[in-house]
């Protein structure tokens, strides 16, 4: 084949795909993408939620435990409280 | 004026995405070269391309042209993938099946069953300086390698192609 016949068979364009789903899938992945940094937050909120709410229990147990409370009505408020907190989370991670 | 914007405005998506619409053909072609024929390889490296462009557009400062920037990305993927796959992107005389594409003509299939017995850079390099018109300089910094590299592999991937259409029957 001779130098001219190649170079303009190389030079030739390429072949036009056709767009497609393309861009919608890309922008798909680049929203989930922005949504990334909020759902971690989220995420970490969770995990501060429930050290807190943990250190709630163990807390409303020891003072229980020294002042002779009612341990039932203790453990409905922090069941209730736990409910309120989880709630708030799922709000902020559907944000 | 778009890619201008992308400097100015880096997260603008409308901007990209117009960018990505203009880009596409170009960025997927190149992979399809590199892939040698294989559409859905070729499909999902363009994707992987254009979203690591995303995250990485903070970064772009215009002083190449968007172009030659996804290029180099787009060939910085498909070695990574290339690793992952434990393939040799320098392998030649690769004596797959390549896979037809849209209506072509028979110099077509001939070129692409030619090229894909040569190596990716051999490979890259003639798509960019041939195919996508970038100039020598262009097509090194979009290859990430030195001009006297990037010419040799141009003049060996010519010399190699030229013997393997010569042969054609």
């Amino acid at each position: 084949m001779k130098d001219d016949a190649l170079d303009a068979l190389l030079a030739a364009p390429l072949p036009e795909p056709a767009l497609g789903l393309f861009t919608a899938e890309l922008m798909e992945r680049i929203a989930q993408e922005q949504a990334r940094p909020a759902r971690i937050f989220a995420w970490i909120m969770v995990g501060i939620l429930f050290v807190i709410v943990a250190a709630a229990c163990v807390f409303g147990a020891l003072v229980t435990t020294r002042i002779g409370g009612d341990r039932i009505t203790l453990a409905l408020a922090l069941t209730a409280l736990t409910l309120v907190l989880s709630g708030a989370v799922f709000q902020v991670s559907r944000a | 004026m778009d890619e201008t914007l992308l400097v100015t405005q880096p997260r603008d998506v409308a901007a990209f995405d117009r960018l990505a619409r203009t880009h596409h053909a170009k960025v997927r072609g190149l992979l399809l070269r590199l892939t040698r024929g294989d559409h859905a390889r070729a499909d999902d490296l363009a994707q992987e391309t254009f979203l690591e462009a995303w995250r990485a557009i903070a970064s772009f400062r215009g002083d190449s042209a968007f172009s030659t920037w996804l290029y180099r990305i787009a060939y910085s993927r498909f070695l990574m993938q290339a690793r992952k796959r434990k393939e040799d992107p320098l392998a030649e005389d690769w004596d797959g099946a390549v896979p037809s594409t849209a209506p072509a003509s028979d110099a077509r299939i001939d070129l692409e069953r030619a090229m894909a017995k040569l190596s990716a850079p051999e490979r890259a390099s003639l798509t960019l300086c041939f195919a996508l018109g970038l100039s020598n300089t262009e097509a090194a910094e979009a290859l990430d390698m030195p001009l006297g590299t990037l010419k040799s592999h141009v003049l060996r991937g010519r010399e190699k192609l030229k013997s393997l259409l010569g042969d054609q029957p």
